[in-house]
């Protein structure tokens, strides 16, 4: 069985037939390749956290259908057939520290494969596990979760979620109101999670840099619509398209665009710093010789 | 969560939407006290026709309002049953035990139904056609009199304008939490009894906190801008009472009349 995510021609409408409808998805059709580190990104509106929603299946499609690991989903799924979903994709909600509730991080951790049927012995030493993986210390496992700083309340509801073992991850802005310094920690622990657990990541955020830094595939959405799909380097080539669909360029892009307008002819137009640095150095190599 | 209507304000410019809210507060109140004159069913079918013909001035489609009846339709059932089976009198159609299905108790349950769909129709009007804030400060201007024996009536009307402006922010934030703890294996509404009580821990509690942490925050930021309780305030919003306010408290002290008129005595 291939493992991937495909949406064939989906589309939802939030509160059909009420003055309040609204067409949040149009038309979507898109694959996701297993193991790969995608990235959605689109205006606020675009329709973002709804296509996430039907990853797990919390929304179904008003039209259209999604297939995710073999699973179908479209408008006639039911409620049931959706728990060995909720089990294969793991979906962080934007601010998931407010999902705490236990007495202590470990019990909160171990409450998901409590429901997914794990005893409690099982249950926390996954949750020891999964703690771990999160760089949680030690000595805050035994701790309230309301005693702890934000980014590592973070970090225990991003357990939380590991801790349903699933082969998906989904992320929906999980930096927001993070210093930049425990965001870049947050970005490198979900390499990590991308690398070493061979997790399937999709991520969605305002962050180009993020994107340039660490997605190899890239889908933008556009009121509710499929823009494009493409790697970064493909999708940050053309200032200009970016421009009009007003998304902004990662930094070191920004930067060495501006080095161009100067005359600085670095051929393809970098993403990362250390693309960057390394052009740059060439260049200069060339100019002593 | 769509299904909770109450407290929805749908933006409109009807004449219901551009009456005073003092007025409208007034006239749903005074409707749901004159229901109980009516005893037959042309006194009945008369306030069917004036809910309607509200209904139909504001310009609202009717679904929202049949949506309110469904919210609270088991509680509509079960009343309603109840008047029907043990309502003595008229005709005996069938008989089991305590139960007894009479002439006269259909006849009952029939207008306790109608008592409960003018009053959810009334209600509903009001809030889908007034803003939360135009509610409290209707309500403000209502309790005015109160004051003079010392309650409390600027800050009650900032708690309730507080508290309407954040049910829909709970409700999604309710929301939200559900969707979160779901995708933790929760299943709501879902097995035992027990089970479903048990969901409802990982629901509340942070719901909990995160209500706390609203209210502290708004605390601060009214103090940063300089509250200092309800002494000397004026208002940004002013209201005015119109000839159409004036109007409309005529056309239902008519629709009093006629009541009156086509109740059996």
């Amino acid at each position: 069985m291939v493992m991937s995510i495909t949406f064939e021609k989906l589309s939802y409408t939030y509160q059909t037939g009420t003055p309040f409808e609204h067409h949040a998805l149009q038309d979507i059709s898109l694959t996701i390749a297993d193991h790969s580190y995608t990235a959605i990104i689109g205006h606020t509106g675009s329709g973002k956290s709804t296509l996430l929603q039907h990853l797990n299946g919390l929304l179904k499609p008003t039209s259209g259908k999604l297939v995710v690991n073999g699973q179908m989903i479209d408008t006639k799924t039911k409620n049931k057939q959706l728990g060995d979903l909720r089990h294969e994709v793991g979906f962080v909600f934007q601010f998931p520290e407010a999902q705490l509730f236990e007495e202590t991080v470990l019990k909160d951790i171990s409450f998901g494969p409590k429901n997914l049927g794990k005893s409690e012995t099982e249950a926390l030493e996954i949750a020891r596990q999964k703690a771990k993986l999160v760089n949680l210390p030690d000595d805050v496992l035994e701790k309230s979760p309301f005693e702890l700083s934000g980014g590592q309340m973070r970090r225990v509801a991003i357990a939380g979620i590991l801790a349903m073992q699933p082969n998906i991850l989904v992320l929906d802005e999980p930096t927001a109101g993070l210093d930049p310094k425990g965001r870049i920690e947050m970005m490198e622990m979900f390499k990590q999670l991308y690398e070493k657990e061979k997790l399937t990541i999709i991520l969605v955020t305002h962050n180009m840099n993020d994107v340039a830094n660490y997605a190899d595939n890239v889908i933008v959405l556009e009121q509710g619509r499929l823009l494009r799909q493409g790697v970064p380097t493909e999708i940050f080539s053309n200032p200009e398209w970016l421009n009009k669909h007003h998304l902004g360029l990662p930094q070191t892009t920004a930067f060495a665009l501006k080095l161009q307008e100067r005359g600085i002819n670095l051929q393809e137009l970098p993403l990362t710093e250390k693309k960057l640095a390394q052009k740059l150095a060439a260049l200069l190599q060339r100019e002593v010789k | 969560m769509d299904r909770f209507i109450l407290g929805r304000y749908i933006n409109g410019d009807s004449l219901v939407h551009k009456l005073d809210a003092r007025d409208k507060l007034i006239i749903s109140m005074y409707f749901i006290v004159i229901i109980f004159l009516a005893n037959n069913w042309q006194t009945y079918s008369l306030l069917l026709v004036v809910v309607l013909g509200c209904v139909g001035l504001s310009r609202i489609n009717l679904g929202f309002f049949l949506k309110g009846v469904s919210a609270m339709i088991w509680l509509i059932i079960f009343t309603v049953l109840l008047q029907v089976f043990f309502t003595s009198g008229g005709t005996v159609y069938w008989h089991w035990g305590i139960l007894t299905l009479t002439h006269y108790g259909i006849v009952r349950g029939v207008y306790v139904f109608c008592r409960f769909v003018l009053i959810i129709f009334m209600s509903t009007l009001l809030t889908l056609t007034t803003s939360p804030l135009e509610i409290s400060d209707g309500l403000e201007s209502l309790m005015k009199p109160l004051k003079y024996v010392k309650v409390p009536v600027y800050e009650i009307a900032l708690m309730l304008s507080i508290a309407l402006r954040f049910v829909p922010t709970l409700m999604d934030e309710t929301q939200k939490i559900m969707n979160a703890q779901r995708s933790r294996g929760v299943n709501f509404g879902q097995g035992k009894l027990i089970d479903q009580i048990k969901a409802v821990i990982p629901l509340l509690i942070p719901l909990f906190v995160s209500a706390i942490n609203r209210a502290e925050d708004l605390a601060i930021a009214m103090e940063a801008r300089g509250y200092h309780g309800g002494e000397g305030r004026s208002k940004y919003r002013q209201q005015i009472w119109h000839l159409q306010d004036t109007l409309a408290l005529g056309l239902f002290a008519i629709v009093t009349v006629a009541l009156l008129f086509l109740r059996t005595w």
